[in-house]
């Protein structure tokens, strides 16, 4: 499958490279700040839209940080998707509901007392769910009857299950009070799966299409609300840091 | 910060990546039922057929042998080797052999008929399933017995029908 194999690894690479590279920027010498320490919480609009719009697609993704340190913050998706694929060889519909942890790392230096962030991160995805095959159709070649290759099944497949590893690409932005909009990109990786018999998975919940090559790519734009618990000072240690590196 | 633009532009190269939606051809898909020709007296000797038509029972044309042939002609072979489909919503299919089907003084038509089981199997997002078959018959139950039989013997080489790259079935006349 093309060289998504390649570009998983390349971009591993760049996100490292990416990281160090932010640390060289330059930032003048600003009395000693605060910044404020809460857990946010959000919903996925792009899936929620999609549910309007798309006949054949019910999801619902909710998600949430917690700021660790400064740059850190634990981060978690957790949702629901309901989706029928009509492709031209088969049609199916996958159920279940999945789980993501992970980090975030901010990457964004705020100037004042500005609270964005363009982050990379990684995620564990597990993913429970179930398949049901409504249709299917035979590929023949070389036709000469004059035949039905449509078989209609109907065949549920329970207790399927997918564990993954995302590569997280993504910005939040401070609209006002505390309110954030964001959005990321997911490039995905999957660890394992429980297949079904004589089928595959071609659509994980939470995870997206399968591709050949074990690789997705996923998408959220997310709105959250910050709830602050506590303000700490910025340390002198990391700014003393910081002014070493100039 | 460029390299997040760059991060993002490689994926939305790959949301387009859908190579996969197309079956390709060289995919192993519903196979046909493979017979080579043999000489009757040197049993290891291929022999080519004399304009060979094949109908299936129930159909009106034959099956094409060759597609840049006339309306006559490409119906017609004269090599040792045929692919015949089976039909996959019964488990027998019937066929009329006519050998020399050009000429009404030396055409003979023998039937055979091949029974069998079949198997659904997934292949892949783009191709879906194929059906893969077993034969049933026996060697002395395939050819219908006539007057003047031009197959002399036959012989099922490979009862599982699970690729084309196997010859499954040898005709001796």
């Amino acid at each position: 499958m093309c060289i998504s194999k390649y570009i998983f690894s390349i971009s591993f690479v760049l996100l490292t490279v990416l990281g160090q590279a932010q640390e060289v920027k330059k930032k003048d010498s600003i009395p000693p700040k605060k910044e404020r320490y809460g857990v946010r919480f959000g919903l996925d609009l792009f899936k929620l839209t999609r549910s309007f719009y798309e006949k054949d697609y019910r999801g619902l993704e909710a998600v949430g940080d917690y700021r660790l340190t400064r740059k850190h913050y634990l981060a978690a998706e957790i949702g629901n998707e309901n989706k029928t694929v009509d492709d031209d060889q088969v049609n199916f519909t996958t159920k279940g509901t999945y789980f993501k942890v992970g980090f975030d790392y901010n990457t964004y230096q705020n100037w004042l007392d500005m609270e964005n962030m363009i982050y990379v991160g990684m995620r564990y995805g597990v993913s429970s769910f179930s398949q049901t095959l409504n249709s299917y159709t035979i590929y023949n070649p070389n036709p000469y009857f004059n035949e039905s290759l449509l078989v209609t099944p109907g065949d549920k497949f329970n207790g399927l299950s997918a564990q993954w590893i995302e590569v997280v690409v993504g910005m939040k932005a401070k609209i006002f009070n505390n309110i954030y909009a964001g959005f990321s990109f997911r490039m995905n990786r999957l660890v394992s799966q429980k297949i079904p018999n004589n089928f595959d998975n071609l659509y994980i919940p939470g995870y997206n299409r399968t591709y050949n090559g074990n690789f997705g790519v996923g998408f959220n734009y997310t709105i959250s609300y910050f709830i602050p618990l506590y303000k700490a000072t910025v340390k002198v240690k990391e700014k003393a840091v910081e002014k070493k590196k100039k | 910060m460029k390299k997040i633009y760059l991060l993002i532009a490689i994926g939305f190269a790959f949301s387009s990546c859908e190579k996969d939606d197309v079956c390709d051809a060289n995919t192993p898909t519903t196979p046909r039922l493979i017979i080579e020709f043999y000489d009757s007296v040197n049993n290891s000797d291929l022999k080519n057929l004399t304009n060979l038509k094949v109908i299936a029972e129930g159909m009106d044309e034959g099956i094409i042998f060759n597609e840049s042939g006339t309306e006559i002609t490409k119906y017609l072979t004269s090599q040792n080797k045929i692919s015949l489909p089976l039909r996959i919503t019964e488990n027998v299919t019937k066929y009329r052999l006519i050998l020399n089907s050009n000429v009404p003084s030396t055409i003979n038509e023998d039937i055979i008929e091949l029974s069998y089981d079949k198997e659904e199997v997934f292949v892949s997002r783009a191709c879906g399933y194929k059906t893969i078959f077993g034969l049933t018959n026996t060697n002395l139950n395939i050819v219908a017995v006539d007057s003047n039989n031009w197959i002399d013997d036959i012989d099922i080489i490979e009862p599982n029908i699970t690729s084309e790259n196997d010859v499954h079935i040898k005709i001796y006349f």
